[in-house]
């Protein structure tokens, strides 16, 4: 008998731990073509706002030792855009046993309240929200509201009230107990962390940044061990759940995080470089498991011995 | 209405069959890659993956040059530009490499043509020949100007030759080859010379810029095909933003190629 994967993930049930970070997967269908997306536990999708955003200018990525530096700036066709472009087909994804994350984004309080409330109206198959509060490639709202625990609490105590969905909140790469226990306390039901770390690239012959903005947000391996100590400390300061991030690219990556206290953990940016790696993360997810000899996944969570 | 329709790009291992320096920082590498060869289309590009080189993480995006059908080969044209390239040129005759193609929608030669105007700077010459090949077959005239900042990098020339029927005119910026100067000034000269049906343009942004501003004022169809840094290649990570005067577009999934008179340039 092969062990149970299955999680729960602040209220989504999910047939196994493995989800996709915000912005490195589109809405799901991209990905179609290399392998059967619904053999994820859940994807989230990229950011949306209460309208379309048109993100920064060009260049938007670079590659940097051990991952990439990027500065979308949350392009996004808006909340109606994403539901008019694929509702149909994330609908159908749910219906074929993946749970589906949307992930929403705002400028200010009011456009996070604006955007959860078009999700309640339009999007029936969201499984969950996910609120991201710690984008570092916009000026205002993302990582400048989420940064301080009032400022994220703040978000968190404005939004809670109009759903009864699953609330995650993507954190940034900073103060991460303190933030942590101030949005579980204002009722969010699991944390998402880490979002890409704030960063600086430099053509060192033209002397300017390699992205259109001088700082951009880092992600990829070299993400990964400060991502794993930082799921750690949120495990020991909250007892919601968490879904761990960060330089996830083998499925030691994923056990890592499940022993560090993550309930699910998300492929990000090897999604990019690999566009079929996560059936190959999830044999070696599975063959973790069976090495240690448990039956239930969740006998591995925060499992770590020191 | 169902799902958007995802990438027709697939994962291969590619056998490396040759990979030369052709000149100066210019390489040339033959993959065997008989499915890809097969779904190519001019224009069209494939993300390379290179292992060992902890600065590229991300795929190379690189154009093609030629398809060989019956050989299942795909050539390749890139540049020593970084770490990435640099990795690349190391790759050795026999060893396989992860290739993700076709991408990209490439150029679209269907309306009838007479007589064709293509236009490349530095790497910007690998779709061009891939476009100069097509029309050859298609029994298109054609007349080619590629540019390059100096001769050890121009590249690309013979193979024009042997091929269009038309002019090719080499320039280089600094005169070490053909005319000296940049390609935009031949390129104007034969759009006042000839009547062209069609204007393609592929290399460094004020090339493209200069030239189909002035294809546009003469009332000629231009296409141009756009570089961008990308990290995916397949629409999911909105790293490859293309201003139109539409909307925020992709260069991966949108492009490469798009009408010169939708495109914003900088
Ligand atoms: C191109 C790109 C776009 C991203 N967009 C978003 C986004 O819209 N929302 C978000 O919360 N995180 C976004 N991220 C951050 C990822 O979700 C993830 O937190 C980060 O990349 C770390 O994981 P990784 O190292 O596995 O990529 C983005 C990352 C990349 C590389
Ligand atoms: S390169 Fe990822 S969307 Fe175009």
């Amino acid at each position: 008998m092969s062990a149970s994967l299955a999680v729960n993930l602040g209220g989504i049930q999910m047939k196994n731990p493995l989800n996709t970070a915000s912005g490195t997967f589109g809405f799901g269908w991209q990905f179609e073509g290399f392998y059967d997306v619904s053999c994820l536990g859940a994807i989230t999708t990229k950011g949306c706002a209460k309208e379309a955003w048109p993100g920064n200018d060009q260049p938007r990525m670079a590659d940097v030792y051990g991952g990439m530096i990027n500065s979308v700036g949350l392009q996004n066709p808006g909340v109606r855009g994403l539901v008019e472009q694929c509702g149909s087909y994330l609908a159908e994804l749910r219906e074929r046993d993946c749970q589906v994350i949307c992930q929403v984004a705002g400028h200010s309080i009011d456009d996070y309240v604006a955007a959860v409330e078009l999700f309640e109206e339009l999007a029936p198959f969201a499984s969950g929200l996910e609120i991201n509060i710690s984008c570092p490639n916009i000026a205002c709202g993302g990582i400048a509201m989420g940064s301080t625990p009032e400022g994220a609490a703040e978000v968190i105590r404005a939004v809670r009230p109009r759903t009864k969905r699953p609330l995650l909140v993507k954190m940034a790469p900073a103060r991460v107990p303190e933030i942590a226990k101030a949005l579980e306390a204002e009722g969010a039901d699991a944390l998402t962390l880490i979002n890409s770390i704030p960063g600086m690239a430099i053509d060192v012959r033209t002397r300017r940044s390699k992205l259109s903005k001088p700082t951009g947000g880092l992600s990829g391996p070299l993400c990964h061990a400060i991502a794993v100590r930082m799921v750690w400390e949120a495990s020991q300061a909250v007892s919601i759940p968490i879904c761990g991030v960060g330089g996830v690219t083998s499925g030691e990556d994923v056990a890592e995080f499940i022993l560090a206290g993550a309930t699910a953990v998300s492929i990000g940016s090897q999604n990019l470089f690999e566009p079929d790696c996560a059936p190959r993360i999830l044999a070696e997810l599975e063959a973790w498991v069976a090495e240690q000899g448990v039956r239930d996944i969740n006998d591995l969570r925060g499992a770590l011995e020191c | 209405m169902g799902a958007p329709t995802p990438s027709a790009g697939r994962l291969a291992n590619a056998l490396v069959r040759e990979n030369e320096l052709v000149s100066g920082e210019i390489y040339r590498i033959l993959l065997e890659a008989p499915e890809l060869a097969q779904a190519l289309h001019e224009g069209q590009f494939v993300n390379v993956s290179v292992g060992g080189e902890a600065k590229q993480l991300t795929r190379i995006p690189l154009s093609f040059t030629q398809v060989d059908e019956q050989e299942g080969t795909v050539e390749l044209v890139y540049a020593l530009i970084g770490p990435g390239t640099r990795q690349l040129s190391r790759v050795e005759k026999g060893e396989t490499l992860s290739v993700l193609g076709p991408l990209g929608n490439g150029w679209n030669l269907s309306a009838p043509l007479h007589r064709v105007l293509l236009v490349s700077g530095g790497t910007g010459t690998a779709p061009i020949i891939a476009a100069a090949m097509a029309l050859a077959k298609m029994g298109v005239d054609a007349d080619v100007v590629v540019g390059a900042r100096s001769s050890d990098l121009l590249w690309g020339i013979d193979a024009l030759e042997a091929k269009v029927q038309g002019e090719v005119i080499a320039a280089t910026d600094d005169g070490s080859a053909g005319e000296k100067g940049f390609a935009s000034e031949p390129a104007l000269a034969l759009l006042a010379k000839h009547d062209y049906d069609l204007v393609l343009v592929c290399g460094p942004e004020p090339l493209m810029k200069v030239v189909s501003a002035k294809a546009i004022s003469l009332g000629i169809a231009c296409q141009v095909s756009l570089e961008r840094t990308m990290a995916c290649g397949f629409g999911a990570c909105s790293t490859c933003a293309v201003k139109t005067v539409h909307a925020m577009k992709g260069a991966c999934m949108d492009g490469p190629v798009f009408d010169a008179s939708e495109v914003i340039f900088p």
